[in-house]
């Protein structure tokens, strides 16, 4: 006979206090590059836990409109919820008008969003990437509250710190003589997202798995997929 | 500089107090380097097969792609360690010199329980301090043998055994695979798959697989066993033109040859006088 | 109404509605009224967030806002000077080296940006609403002073919740030049100079030993820079491109954005010729 477990009452127990965690960090790295009549950008399809992998290839990039999307990291739960309520919001929209958002109209609206939940934020690093009204690429970085700076190339998440010098020397050629910054291109855009990819993934446990990359054009849009190490 | 030549050997704590108050105030700690880290060990037939994966982190950083994580014991003797990594190689080294002179003292092979009995010793004295976990292996008269050795200095000894934060992807392997008296080959494709299993499934661990193998006759290790992921290729070539730095100011000083020897560099005779 | 009864079509109004409630959208109350924020359920102010910052493995979550500023205003016989660095940190990064952190709220008012990034912006560009919406009802411009109040009274509404700003709202009204002080505690004080900021220490020291109301527009302009470049060499989080504003009777006029990297090795060189 096993031993008889007694019922204790709630008020004999010693007091507990019981910790409300919210937020959680699921890795994830993304990065954004403009040119003059395109916009790519990427995620890695790594989704993680501290040391485990929940999935190998969860993408971090939605589309909202035909020529804008969204890459999202941080705490996967609230990507998913600010991404629902932010599709929403693009859906009741075109209702009203009868017509999708343009890019820089969906900036700012995501700008909001962001700051509305300022006491108990969204834990979300986003760039939004579009085409502009003139068919310009353009790239948007928010932080978590929203605070929001038009760009041409930027990184966010796990990598950030491994990625955006890489891209600062290379497409803004910052701090060095005798070298001009290069015409962006799509070949550079792409060459330069695979190799910040593989390097940020040699060196960052989060990064990982695959990169997927989607490339928006006034033709359309357009998605690859490339193989990354996966320990 | 009294204090300095007062220490011989173990720890120092006189800046104890000193970090207690740093960390008090918000000055946290520096990180120290850990192995979260896959570590397997089985006995088979012949002897023991040990396996380690070869990654060590900093935080979420990865700081060594390719680090050594099986530590030389005793020629019939050698240890996985998990933990922190600076614990780890001084342990090591610690109890390899300790077991050389109970060797010399004794003129015998030490036995593995030796080496078990004197680590977990140690490290109870620290009471965890000292972060090791550890898989130690080897074979000696009384056969093949494999503890878990735990930093607060317990252990345990089993037929097959994991540490390590892959310990339970690679113990899942095991589970299923492992049965008594496996051949030297089942035994290292055993091992192996058990560490692949922590590299891919754990953060923690990545990069290779190493294996060593003990038998009566010796060890052998194989270093890489299995390199279980390539690197990506790069597109791009990254090449700096000679002036791209931009130089603030010069300064030449020339070298001045004070004298001239010439040595032959080579092998000289050993002075036996 | 009744055409549309009659062919079973539902107004959007309401199909809205029923799409919000379908996938319980919840109402974003500062789409239609800024000043409006979503209060949490949980006790309130950003230090108890701030608690909730671990996940449940006890690892710490970063969540960092841009911070780390250099900003200053003045007023002087010719008008108004701002300069501001562009430098934003989270933590130890550098999330930008490029940020505006002087806002054109419109052509005669002028804000800066010190603080929570997203809380000058945010907050700004309601004031900008406001002002416009008192242009608008009274067909006039509306005074520094009463936009610095708008502002003032908007944040203090939100005092002890954890908003982090300290700026300053300058223009010219009637009264001629006008410059004010504005932070998340509600404060709010009219002067001549003021500076903002990690860096506004080293910022003061140059203002305050070079500055008097007589000054040309040249030299009071070069006053600011000289301020926010000596900011941006002695304050780690204070870098990036020093920016200078001039505000006269006209509206404000952008004079100059250099690199302080540039502004650096000029300084240097005037200093070696001088010598």
């Amino acid at each position: 006979m096993a031993t008889e477990v007694m019922e204790v009452g709630d008020y004999m127990r010693d007091p507990r206090k019981h910790h409300f965690s919210p937020y959680m960090d699921n890795g994830g790295t993304t990065v954004a590059i403009a040119g003059d009549d395109f916009v790519m950008v990427a995620s890695d399809l790594r989704l993680s836990r501290g040391f485990n992998i929940f999935s190998r290839e969860q993408s971090k990039i939605f589309g909202l409109t035909p020529k804008t999307m969204l890459a999202s990291t941080g705490c996967w739960a609230d990507v998913l919820t600010l991404n629902k309520v932010l599709q929403a919001r693009l859906t009741m929209y075109s209702h009203e008008h009868h017509d999708v958002m343009s890019t820089t109209a969906v900036a700012q609206l995501l700008s909001t969003m962001l700051y509305w939940r300022r006491f108990f934020p969204y834990y979300v690093s986003n760039i939004l990437v579009g085409l502009d009204e003139e068919g310009k690429g353009v790239v948007y970085h928010y932080d978590p509250v929203g605070h929001m700076e038009k760009l041409t190339y930027s990184a966010a998440g796990a990598s950030v710190s491994q990625i955006q010098p890489l891209l600062d020397n290379q497409i803004d050629a910052l701090n060095m003589k005798n070298v001009t910054p290069p015409k962006m291109t799509k070949e550079l855009a792409h060459q330069l997202i695979h190799d910040a990819f593989i390097s940020a993934a040699e060196r960052d446990i989060n990064t990982g798995d695959g990169v997927i990359i989607h490339t928006i054009t006034k033709e359309g849009t357009s998605e690859e997929k490339i193989k990354l190490r996966r320990d | 500089m009294d204090s300095l030549e007062d220490i011989h050997t173990g720890f120092q704590f006189s800046n104890f107090a000193r970090n207690e108050t740093l960390v008090a105030k918000g000055f946290p700690m520096p990180k120290s380097r850990k192995t979260g880290t896959t570590i397997a060990g089985v006995v088979f037939k012949d002897g023991v097969v040990l396996g380690a994966d070869t990654r060590a982190t900093e935080g979420d950083i990865i700081a060594d792609k390719n680090c050594s994580k099986i530590h030389y014991l005793q020629p019939n003797m050698y240890c996985c360690g998990a933990g922190t990594a600076a614990d780890l190689v001084m342990t090591t080294q610690l109890m390899a010199s300790q077991l050389e002179l109970h060797r010399l003292n004794t003129g015998r092979q030490v036995p593995v329980v030796a080496a078990n009995r004197m680590l977990k010793q140690m490290l109870f004295r620290y009471q965890g301090y000292i972060g090791a976990a550890l898989v130690l292996g080897g074979v000696d008269k009384h056969g093949s043998h494999i503890y878990s050795i735990h930093p607060h200095g317990s252990t345990d000894r089993l037929p097959y055994t994991t540490m390590g934060s892959g310990s339970l992807a690679a113990m899942s392997v095991f589970e299923v695979h492992w049965k008594p008296d496996l051949e030297l080959e089942e035994a290292k494709q055993l091992v192996r798959d058990a560490i692949a299993g922590g590299i891919f499934n754990d953060l923690g661990s990545g990069s290779n697989v190493d294996l060593c193998i003990i038998t009566k006759d010796g060890a052998t290790m194989l270093r890489p066993y299995d390199v279980a992921n390539v690197k990506g290729q790069r597109q791009g070539k990254y090449i700096y033109k000679t002036g791209t730095t931009d130089i603030l100011s010069t300064s030449v000083r020339p070298i001045q040859i004070v004298s001239e020897t010439v040595r032959k560099v080579g092998e000289e005779e050993m002075e036996t006088a | 109404m009744a055409l549309e009864a009659l062919h079973g079509i539902t107004r959007y109004h309401s199909k809205n509605e029923m799409l919000r409630d379908e996938m319980m959208i919840p109402d974003m109350e500062n789409l239609s009224n800024q000043c409006q924020l979503a209060i949490p359920s949980i006790p309130k102010g950003e230090v108890n967030v701030g608690e909730y910052l671990v996940d449940e493995t006890g690892r710490k979550i970063k969540l960092n806002y841009a911070h780390g500023t250099t900003t200053l205003g003045f007023k002087f016989d010719g008008g108004v000077i701002m300069a501001v660095d562009s430098r934003a940190t989270s933590g130890q990064y550098i999330g930008s080296g490029n940020v505006k952190k002087i806002i054109e709220i419109n052509p005669y008012l002028l804000g800066t940006m010190a603080g929570g990034a997203a809380d000058c912006t945010y907050w700004e560009r309601v004031l900008a609403k406001q002002c416009r919406i008192y242009e608008l009802r009274n067909r006039e411009r509306i005074s520094v002073a009463a936009a610095s109040k708008l502002l003032a009274n908007m944040v203090y509404q939100y005092k002890g919740y954890g908003l982090s700003m300290g700026v300053m709202i300058a223009g010219w009204d009637k009264k001629g030049p006008g410059l004010y002080y504005v932070d998340n505690d509600g404060n709010r004080m009219p002067g001549n100079a003021f500076s903002v900021g990690s860096g506004s220490i080293y910022a003061y020291g140059v203002l305050d030993s070079g500055y008097s109301k007589d000054l040309s527009d040249a030299e009071a302009q070069e006053l600011g820079r000289r301020a926010i470049y000596h900011a941006t060499h002695r304050d780690a989080y204070s870098g990036g491109i020093v920016r200078v504003y001039h505000i006269k009777e006209d509206g404000w006029i952008k004079i100059s954005e250099e690199d302080c990297k540039d502004l650096h090795y000029k300084y240097a060189d005037e200093k070696s010729a001088f010598s």
